[in-house]
C-alpha cells in the first residue's frame, strides 16, 4: 500500500471533485462532503508521514511509483515525495482543509461547483510536489492553475475580472515558457524522468524555468499579478494561493533549477539574489504603506518568497533547510493571516486600515490569535518563522555580507508593517466599523484558525522537525556545503 | 539543580499559558495570585538551584544541559541548552524575586482594571521570556529570549491600547529593538562562518585565538548593538522614556529592574569575548559614560514623574555600561542587583503616589505630599537616597565600587571616573528636585482635591507588602559587598566572570569620599532651588529648550530615518508599482471587461483570453518543437 500513497494523496481530492460535480446532492452537501474528503486527505498524509523514511539515501523519492505513458518519447507517470516535497505536500493539504473549512462556514454561492473546484486544486497541487516527470509536473502545474482562473474569475471580489485576466495573462506566459523548456530539455536528454534526466548547462532552458517559477512566486518585478489576485479572491482562495500555489515556484526552483543545471545555477545566482533583495525590501516597504489589510499581507508575501528564494540560491544545508522551513511557515502564516482577514472583512464590511481600529476590546480571542499569528510574521525570535530566515540569512552570509544585511534590514521592516498592521486593526481610537455589534471570533472560525496557529507554536518549539528531516532524501541535488569555512 | 533551573523557567510560562487558554473561568484576582504564585514558585527553585551550586566546589559552578535539538541544518545544530553558573542564578535571583514582589504589588494596582487578566498573563509571559535570555546556554537561545522579552514589552507598554500614545511607544520600543536583534543576528552569523557553532564557549575560544582581529571586533559590536538598543544607551535610547506609557508596575519590573539591563548582563556574560575586541569594550564603556551624564541632564527638566526615574534608569545602566566596559564585571553586577532593589522601590512608591492622585504624573500639580501620604514618602526617600549613593544604603556601595574601579582603570578609566563624578552630582540633584517638587512644601490645590488616601482593602496590602519588601531591600542589599573589606559577592561570581584588575585601598576611599561629596552637593542644590529658595528656579532659556527637546534625537530620527523610509515607500508606490508593475496590462484587463460587460457573467471575456492565450501557446510550441529538432 505505501507504493499508492502519493497517487492517492493526489487522486483523492480529484475523485472528490468529480464526485461533488457529477453525482447530484443538496447544496449544503457539497460543502460537508468537501470538508469530509479534505480531512481524509490530511488523515492519509499523517499516515505518510508516519510511513515516511527521511533517512532515505540516493536517488529514489519514498512511495515511488511508475508507469509507462509515452514510451517513444519516455515519458511516464512517476511520482513519489523527496522530504521537502512531502512538507511542501503536507502543508498543501493543512491549508485545503483549513480553507475549504472556511468557505463551508462563510457559504459560497453554487457550491458544487466551488467546493469541486477546490479539491481539484488541492489534488492538481499534490500532484505538483509529487511529480517525477517533466510532463507530469506540467500537466499538474496547468491543472492547478485552472480552477484557480475560475475560483477568482466567478467568485472574486468586484475587480475580479481585470483581476483574473492579468493572473491569466502573466501565469500563462510563465507556463508557456516552462513548456519550451520542458520540452526543449526532455528532448535533449531523451527523457522526461526528472531522476534519469541528466544534468545540463543549458543556460537557455534553465531560464525558461526560472522565469516560469519567477512569475508563480513571484520574484520582483514579475509580481503584476499579485496585489489584484490577492484583493479580489475569497479570502480561502487567497490563502490557498499565497500560501500554498506559491510553493510550487520553491519546488520548482529546488527540484528543477538546483538539481538539474547546477552551471546556470552558478551563473545566474547574483542576478537572482540581486532581484529578491530588491524584491525583499521592496515588498516590505509597499507592505508598510499598503492602505488595506489584504494589501499588507499580498506584498509581505512577496517579500517573504524573496525570502526563500534568496534561501535556495545560497546552496548550502543551512539556506536550502531554511527555505523549506520558511516555505511551510510562509504558507501557514499566509493562509491564517488571510482567513482572519476574511474574518475581519466580513465583520467591518472593509478591509481599508484608515477605517478599522479597536477591534481589540472585547474581543479577546480575536485579538490574540491575530496578534500570535502576526508576531510569528515578523520573525519574533523564537518563532519558526525566526527560525527559518535564521537559517536562510546564516546560509547566503558566506556569498557576500550583503545579502545577510539586506535580509536583516528586511527583517526589522516586517516588524514595521506587522506591528502597524495590528496596530490599526485592534488598536488605537474605536473605530466606526468595531460597534458593539461586532462578534468576537466564532467558535467555527477559531476552530479553523486555532489549528494552524497550533502547528505555528509545535513548529516554534521544534522547527528542526522540518530543517533537520530533508537533507538526507531530497534527490540528487549537488555536494551541498557546510557553513563554516 | 537542571531540576530547578527548568521549574524556574517553566512556572510563569505555564501561568500565562493557563490564564490565556482559562480566558474567562479565571475570576480577575485570581489570574494575579496564580501570576504572583507562579514567578514565587520560579524564585523558589531559582533558590534551590543557588544553594545546590554554592554546595559545589569553584571547579564544577557551571552546568550546561541540552534538552532537545531545536534547530538543526546538516552539521550546524542548536540545542534548547540551558545554562547554569553564578551568573545566570544571579540574574535569575534577581528577575524571579524583584519579579514576584512587582507582580504581586500588581494585584492591588491593576484592581478594577478591566482587563486584568491579560495583564497578568503578559507579566507571567515576560518573566519566562527573562529566564529565558539568562538561562540560555547558546547565542541563539539568547537571542530567543532577547527577542521574547522585547514581545513581552511591546505588549505591556501597549497595554492601554486604546491611547494612541501607548500603541505608538509599545511600536518604537518593538522597532528599536529589532535594530538590535539584528545587529546581534549579523554578528552570529560571522561567528557561524567562523566556527561553525553557536555555543558560547566556541565563540570565546575562538576570539581568543584571533585576538583583535577585525572579525572579533565585528562580533563584539554586533553583540554590543544589542546591549545597547536593549539598554536604551545612547544612541537607541529614545524608546525607554515613551515606554513609560504602559503601567507602573511594567516600568518597574521591565524598564527598571530586569529587562533593561540585560545589555549588562550581555557585556559581562561574554567578557572574556570583548577583552579580544577591546576597542568594542572601551567603546561601550565610553557609550555608558555619555548616555549617563546626558540622561542625567535631560531628567534635570522632565516633570513627568515616571520620565524623571527612565532617565534615570538609562543614567544607572550608563554606570553599569561604564564599568562592564572597563572589566569590573562583578561591580557592574552588584550595581544591577541594587539598583533592581532601589529602582524597582522608587517606582512602585510613585505608582502608589499617582494612584492617589487619580492617576496624575505631573510633578507641577504635585507638592506636599508629605503630610498626607508619609509612608510612601518614607520608602520613596529610602529609593531616592539609595539611588543618590547615601551612605550606608545599597547605592553606595555599588556606585563607588563602580567609581573605584575606574579610578584604577588607566587614564581612558580617570577619565570615566570624572563622567562618572558629575554624572553623581546630577543623580542628587535631579533625584532630590522629584523628592522636593512631589513630597516637599505646602499640599498643592490639585493634591487637595483629588488626593484619595490608599482604602486598606486586601489588594492594596499587597501593594503595601511589596514596597517595604523593596525599602528593605534597597538599604542592605549593598551589604553583602563592601568595597576592599568583604567581598563574598565577587567570589561568588569570580568562576564565571573574572575582573581584570582590582582597585587598591587608597582608590577605593577617594572613590567613596568625592562621590558622597559630589552627591551631598546636588542634594543640597536640590534643596536650595526647590525647596528653601520661595523663588522661580533660574533657567536658560538655550539649554532648557535643548534638555526639554531631549537634545534632539526623536527629530533628528524621524528626518533621517522614518520620513525617508516613508518617501521611499511612496516613491516605490507612485513611480514603479502602480505605473509599471501593477499598471502593465490593466488596459487588456478593462477593454476584455467591456467586451464581456454585455454578455452575462464573466465567462466571456476568461474564455476569449484564454482561447487566444492556448492558439498562442501552440503556436510558440511548435516554433519550439522546429528549433530543438
Amino acid at each position: 500500500m505505501t507504493g499508492w500513497l502519493a497517487t492517492l494523496l493526489i487522486f483523492l481530492p480529484v475523485a472528490g471533485a468529480l464526485v461533488v460535480w457529477l453525482v447530484p446532492m443538496p447544496r449544503g452537501a457539497a460543502g460537508s462532503f468537501a470538508l469530509l474528503v479534505a480531512l481524509v486527505e490530511v488523515g492519509f498524509w499523517i499516515n505518510a508521514l508516519i510511513r515516511f523514511d527521511f533517512e532515505r539515501q540516493g536517488a529514489t523519492p519514498n512511495f515511488d511509483q511508475q508507469h509507462t505513458w509515452f514510451s517513444d518519447l519516455n515519458v511516464s507517470y512517476h511520482v513519489g515525495f523527496y522530504a521537502f516535497s512531502f512538507w511542501l505536500a503536507g502543508l498543501t493539504v493543512i491549508v485545503a482543509a483549513a480553507s475549504i473549512a472556511y468557505a463551508f462556514w462563510a457559504g459560497r454561492e453554487r457550491p458544487r461547483a466551488y467546493f469541486g473546484l477546490m479539491l481539484f486544486l488541492t489534488g492538481a497541487t499534490v500532484g505538483v510536489f509529487a511529480s517525477q516527470d517533466m510532463l507530469l509536473f506540467y500537466a499538474f502545474f496547468e491543472a492547478m492553475l485552472i480552477p484557480l482562473y475560475v475560483l477568482i474569475g466567478v467568485w472574486g471580489g468586484p475587480g475580479r475580472m481585470g483581476a483574473t485576466i492579468k493572473f491569466v495573462i502573466y501565469t500563462m506566459a510563465g507556463s508557456l515558457l516552462m513548456l519550451a523548456a520542458v520540452i526543449a530539455y526532455g528532448l535533449s536528454q531523451d527523457t522526461f524522468d526528472l531522476i534519469d534526466a541528466s544534468q545540463s548547462s543549458s543556460g537557455w532552458i534553465f531560464l525558461g524555468f526560472a522565469v516560469a517559477f519567477a512569475v508563480k512566486a513571484p520574484i520582483f518585478p514579475l509580481h503584476g499579478w499579485l496585489p489584484d489576485a490577492y484583493r479580489e479572491s475569497p479570502p480561502e482562495v487567497a490563502a490557498m494561493l499565497s500560501g500554498v500555489v506559491s510553493k510550487a515556484a520553491v519546488y520548482g526552483f529546488f527540484r528543477i533549477c538546483l538539481a538539474k543545471f547546477p552551471e546556470p545555477f552558478d551563473d545566474y545566482r547574483t542576478l537572482i539574489l540581486t532581484l529578491a533583495s530588491v524584491g525583499l525590501v521592496y515588498g516590505s516597504v509597499l507592505a508598510f504603506r499598503a492602505q488595506d489589510l489584504r494589501g499588507v499581507i499580498a506584498y509581505s508575501s512577496l517579500a517573504q518568497m524573496a525570502l526563500i528564494t534568496i534561501g535556495l540560491f545560497a546552496e548550502n544545508l543551512a539556506g536550502l533547510s531554511g527555505a523549506v522551513l520558511q516555505a511551510v511557515n510562509h504558507g501557514l502564516v499566509s493562509a491564517t493571516l488571510f482567513l482572519l482577514a476574511g474574518a475581519i472583512e466580513r465583520r467591518a464590511a472593509t478591509g481599508d486600515l484608515d477605517r478599522l481600529g479597536g477591534l481589540a476590546r472585547g474581543r479577546p480571542a480575536l485579538a490574540t490569535v491575530l496578534i500570535a499569528t502576526g508576531v510569528i510574521a515578523l520573525a519574533v525570535p523564537g518563532s519558526s518563522a525566526f527560525a527559518g530566515e535564521f537559517l536562510i540569512l546564516a546560509g547566503i552570509f558566506p556569498w557576500g555580507w550583503g545579502w545577510a544585511v539586506v535580509g536583516a534590514l528586511a527583517i526589522v521592516l516586517a516588524a514595521m508593517y506587522m506591528l502597524r498592521v495590528i496596530s490599526a486593526v485592534l488598536h488605537d481610537r474605536r473605530a466606526t466599523t468595531a460597534d458593539e455589534s461586532v462578534l468576537d471570533l466564532r467558535p467555527a472560525e477559531l476552530a479553523i484558525v486555532v489549528p494552524l496557529l497550533a502547528l505555528l507554536l509545535a513548529l516554534s518549539a521544534w522547527p528542526a522537525a522540518i530543517s533537520d528531516h530533508m537533507v538526507e532524501n531530497s534527490g540528487d541535488i549537488p555536494a551541498l556545503v557546510e557553513l563554516n569555512e | 539543580m537542571i531540576t530547578a533551573a527548568w521549574i524556574c523557567l517553566l512556572s510563569p510560562l505555564a501561568a500565562a499559558l493557563l490564564i490565556t487558554l482559562g480566558g474567562t473561568a479565571w475570576s480577575r484576582r485570581a489570574t494575579g495570585y496564580l501570576a504572583t504564585l507562579s514567578t514565587a514558585v520560579s524564585f523558589g527553585a531559582a533558590a534551590v538551584a543557588f544553594f545546590a551550586l554554592v554546595g559545589r566546589d569553584q571547579e564544577h559552578r557551571a552546568e550546561l544541559t541540552t534538552s532537545w535539538t531545536w534547530l538543526a541544518a546538516g552539521d550546524f545544530d542548536v540545542g534548547l541548552t540551558l545554562l547554569v553558573d553564578p551568573l545566570s542564578i544571579l540574574m535569575m535571583l534577581i528577575v524571579s524575586g524583584v519579579g514576584s514582589l512587582i507582580v504581586g504589588y500588581s494585584i492591588g494596582y491593576m484592581d478594577g482594571e478591566d482587563e486584568e487578566r491579560r495583564f497578568f498573563a503578559y507579566m507571567a509571559f515576560f518573566v519566562f521570556s527573562m529566564l529565558l535570555l539568562v538561562q540560555g546556554g547558546n547565542f541563539l537561545l539568547l537571542l530567543v529570549g532577547w527577542g521574547l522579552v522585547g514581545l513581552s514589552s511591546y505588549l505591556l507598554i501597549g497595554y492601554h491600547h486604546e491611547r494612541p500614545s501607548a500603541v505608538a511607544a509599545a511600536k518604537k520600543a518593538f522597532i528599536m529593538n529589532a535594530f538590535g536583534d539584528a545587529t546581534m543576528a549579523l554578528a552570529f552569523f560571522l561567528l557561524i562562518q567562523r566556527t561553525g557553532s553557536l555555543e558560547f564557549a566556541a565563540g570565546v575560544e575562538w576570539a581568543g585565538g584571533e585576538d583583535g582581529s577585525w572579525a572579533v571586533n565585528l562580533v563584539a559590536l554586533g553583540l554590543l548593538g544589542g546591549a545597547v538598543a536593549k539598554s536604551a544607551q545612547l544612541p537607541l535610547h529614545t524608546w525607554l522614556p515613551d515606554a513609560m506609557e504602559g503601567p507602573t508596575p511594567v516600568s518597574a519590573l521591565i524598564h527598571a529592574a530586569t529587562m533593561v539591563t540585560a545589555g549588562v548582563y550581555l557585556l559581562v556574560r561574554f567578557g572574556p569575548l570583548f577583552e579580544h575586541a577591546p576597542r568594542v569594550q572601551d567603546l561601550a564603556a565610553g557609550l555608558g559614560a555619555i548616555t549617563l551624564l546626558v540622561a542625567g541632564l535631560i531628567a534635570l527638566v522632565q516633570v513627568d514623574i515616571k520620565r524623571v526615574i527612565a532617565y534615570s534608569t538609562m543614567s544607572q545602566i550608563g554606570y553599569m555600561f561604564l564599568a562592564a566596559g572597563i572589566g569590573a564585571y562583578a561591580n557592574a553586577m552588584f550595581h544591577l542587583m541594587t539598583h533592581a532593589f532601589f529602582k524597582a522601590l522608587l517606582f512602585l512608591a510613585a505608582g502608589i503616589v499617582i494612584h492617589a492622585l487619580a492617576g496624575e504624573q505631573d510633578m507641577r500639580k504635585m507638592g506636599g505630599l508629605r503630610g498626607l501620604l508619609p509612608r510612601t514618602w518614607a520608602a520613596f526617600l529610602i529609593g531616592a537616597a539609595a539611588l543618590s549613593g547615601i551612605p550606608p544604603l545599597s547605592g553606595f556601595f555599588s556606585k563607588d565600587a563602580i567609581l573605584a574601579s575606574g579610578l584604577a582603570g588607566g587614564t581612558y578609566g580617570q577619565l570615566l571616573f570624572v563622567a562618572g563624578l558629575v554624572g553623581a552630582f546630577l543623580t542628587g540633584l535631579y533625584t532630590f528636585r522629584m523628592v522636593f517638587m512631589v513630597f516637599g512644601g505646602e499640599p498643592s490645590a490639585y493634591a487637595q482635591e483629588h488626593l484619595h488616601k490608599p482604602d486598606r482593602t486586601e489588594p492594596w496590602i499587597w501593594m503595601a507588602l511589596s514596597v517595604g519588601a523593596l525599602a528593605v531591600l534597597a538599604v542592605i542589599g549593598g551589604w553583602i559587598q563592601i568595597p576592599g573589606v568583604w567581598h563574598p559577592f565577587a567570589d561568588f561570581l569570580e568562576p564565571a566572570v573574572e575582573p581584570l584588575f582590582e582597585p587598591t585601598g587608597t582608590q577605593d576611599a577617594i572613590a567613596s569620599v568625592l562621590a558622597v561629596s559630589v552627591g551631598i552637593l546636588g542634594i543640597w542644590l536640590a534643596w536650595w532651588l526647590y525647596s528653601a529658595r520661595k523663588e522661580p528656579v533660574p533657567r536658560a532659556r538655550a539649554l532648557q529648550t535643548l534638555l526639554e527637546r531631549k537634545f534632539y534625537f526623536d527629530e533628528t530620527y524621524e528626518w533621517v530615518f522614518y520620513r525617508p523610509a516613508t518617501w521611499i515607500a511612496r516613491a516605490s508606490r507612485a513611480l514603479i508599482e502602480r505605473p509599471l508593475i501593477a499598471g502593465t496590462l490593466t488596459g487588456i484587463a478593462f477593454s476584455a471587461r467591456r467586451a464581456g460587460g454585455e454578455v452575462a457573467e464573466t465567462q466571456t471575456g476568461l474564455v476569449r483570453t484564454y482561447a487566444f492565450v492556448i492558439a498562442t501557446a501552440v503556436a510558440t510550441l511548435a516554433l519550439v518543437f522546429v528549433w530543438v529538432r
